[in-house]
């Protein structure tokens, strides 16, 4: 069988990726630590400061999730065509069937499935989502970042209501970026065990590979 | 108000010294410069002393308790050489028809020029049965009255907010004066109760400037709710160093240790507390062991409970559970790890029924 090298995700997007990676995961540690510390510095003058140095981080990783979102939205509309947004949208006949195909054969209904080269189209709604989300997780937090700032207090609470429905939702919506890590993990290696095409590598090197024609 | 005036129980005779300190009080609190109190005393002692008319409805009448407390200025001087305070049910000496020929003596006299000062959320359910006074509903009486008055302060979080007769289910419809009134300036002082140098700053902010101080998105004087509790705590290095009171009456407790962990709501709360502080012996709660609970924050009895966890709780659809937010996450998380194992068992076990077929991508 013969396999010809595509190039598939751009290193803007595969940079938007890793960072997001690293951000979700330091702002989950440190957040669950703001959230309920669980050290205690019963020792005075030991000049350690834990819930400072965590929230640092977790400011730090905001930022950088941040960047990352803005890449992702950027690449949704001037990306490459598996990066634009029109490529995942079900509104054209193609992504129609990509949905309908994908339901039934993650459910083992049937055996035939998307061969397209970017993301099939359920897979790209539930990023669409997550990337909703996030946009939401980032008014949430730089709402609580400047809770004094009149510009930050008008979208916070237009979104979200007081500082604590605000601290609510971003901690809900925590537990929605910890499900969607771990159901994106098991479905990737799933897909590249039920159809192989490099799809867990094309994260890091960019390309996949596909049947060639014929 | 001459029988007020023959009031015994009420000391006018307050020194020269004792009201200039409470003007310079009230001017440190609203943030001016000191170059202003000369305007603000000016203000104060003028012989146009504004004429408030005071309503109560669904309350517990914490925020007068407060403002009798309130020393500076104390609640004879407030009554007596700052304001023309012509109806106030807890305070004033006429009582029955002569109460309301007073009351509406003093709004057609004053009309269009009175403060309205309104303690209590106004129930709005059933046409406004659930509070009554003279035979009158509450939101008659607002009706009545807020249209005549120049500005309206809604004190405390229940004329503010609704309070906790707004909580859910809010049986009686309790909303605060902003959900009912409009044409009119209203400024909201929400607290349970809120400070006395809060009002007072208010009210000589209105005498001084002819205005009422600038707001927040919520109504709130800026002076008094700019800022947030957890930034200007006394506790607040330890929060920093990672020092908690795990429960209370443990070490951290007893240490003065921060409060974050029994739930004080400071990291969500506006309000001056920590820098204005009550009843002139320099308290409030957190300073006294207790954490915030949050009650300048709209519907606070709905979104800071429970007062001693850091968040609210969450109810997961169609089990009837109700848990705190960690612990339904890892539910969740859970059942999607049994999906992912059934999932990757069926696909298992369907490749070894049907054998693996090489050219099936």
């Amino acid at each position: 069988m013969n396999y010809e090298i595509k190039n598939v995700w751009s290193i803007l997007l595969r940079l938007f990726h890793w960072s997001l990676v690293l951000s979700i995961v330091t702002l989950v540690v440190t957040g669950f630590y703001i959230n309920s510390p669980w050290t205690n510095t019963t020792l005075e003058g030991t000049g350690a400061f834990p819930m400072a140095t965590m929230r640092y981080f977790h400011f730090l990783a905001g930022y950088l999730f941040a960047a990352a979102v803005l890449v992702r939205l950027y690449l949704y509309l001037f990306g490459n065509r598996q990066e634009r947004i029109w490529d995942i949208l079900p509104v054209t006949p193609r992504n129609i069937k990509s949905l309908t195909t994908t339901v039934g054969y993650y459910s083992y209904l049937s055996d035939k499935h998307d061969k397209r080269l970017g993301h099939n189209v359920l897979a790209g709604l539930t990023y669409v989502l997550t990337i909703a989300a996030a946009v939401f997780q980032l008014i949430g937090g730089f709402y609580m970042l400047y809770p004094e700032s009149l510009f930050w207090q008008g979208w916070g609470g237009a979104v979200f209501g007081s500082q604590q429905q605000g601290r609510f939702i971003h901690h809900l919506l925590m537990w929605y970026f910890i499900l969607f890590a771990f159901v994106h993990i098991y479905l990737v290696i799933w897909n590249d065990i039920r159809s192989p095409e490099g799809l867990t590598s094309s994260i890091i090197t960019g390309k996949k590979f596909k049947q060639k024609n014929g | 108000m001459e029988e007020q005036a023959g009031n015994i129980d009420l000391n006018p005779d307050i020194s020269r010294r004792g009201f200039l300190k409470s003007c310079t009080i009230a001017a440190a609190a609203l943030g001016l410069s000191e170059a202003m109190i000369p305007r603000l005393v000016a203000a104060a002692e003028s012989a146009q002393r504004p004429t408030v008319i005071w309503l109560h409805f669904q309350e517990c009448t914490g925020c007068t308790e407060s403002l009798l407390r309130g020393s500076h200025p104390d609640i004879a001087r407030l009554i007596l050489d700052i304001i023309s305070l012509d109806y106030h049910e807890t305070v004033m000496a006429p009582s029955g028809h002569q109460a309301e020929k007073s009351l509406h003596d003093s709004m057609e006299k004053n009309a269009g020029k009175f403060i309205l000062v309104v303690e209590g959320a106004i129930p709005t359910a059933d046409n406004g049965i659930y509070c009554k006074i003279a035979g009158r509903t509450a939101m008659d009486i607002l009706a009545e009255a807020a249209p005549k008055a120049a500005a309206v302060i809604a004190i405390g979080s229940c004329a503010s907010f609704g309070g906790i007769q707004a909580a859910a289910p809010n049986p009686t419809g309790a909303k605060g004066v902003q959900d009912l009134v409009s044409g009119v300036p209203i400024v909201n002082i929400p607290g349970c109760p809120p400070n006395p140098v809060t009002f007072l700053g208010t009210v000589l902010h209105y005498l001084t400037f002819k205005r009422l101080p600038n707001c927040d998105n919520l109504g709130r004087p800026l002076f008094a709710y700019g800022r947030r509790i957890h930034d200007h705590c006394e506790r607040r290095a330890h929060f920093d160093e990672g020092r908690f009171a795990e429960q209370f009456g443990d070490f951290g407790h007893k240490n003065g240790y921060c409060l974050y962990k029994v739930g004080c709501k400071g990291p969500e709360t506006f309000s001056n507390c920590p820098a204005a502080r009550f009843n002139d012996v320099d308290v409030w709660p957190v300073s006294v062991g207790h954490g915030c609970v949050g009650c300048t924050e709209p519907g606070f009895w709905d979104t800071m409970t429970p007062f001693y966890e850091r968040l609210p709780q969450v109810s997961i659809p169609g089990t009837g559970i109700i848990t705190d937010a960690d612990s339904a996450g890892k539910k969740i998380l859970g059942v999607a790890a049994a999906a992912a194992g059934i999932h990757a068992a069926v696909g298992i076990g369907k490749s070894m029924i049907k054998g693996k077929d090489k050219d099936k991508a």
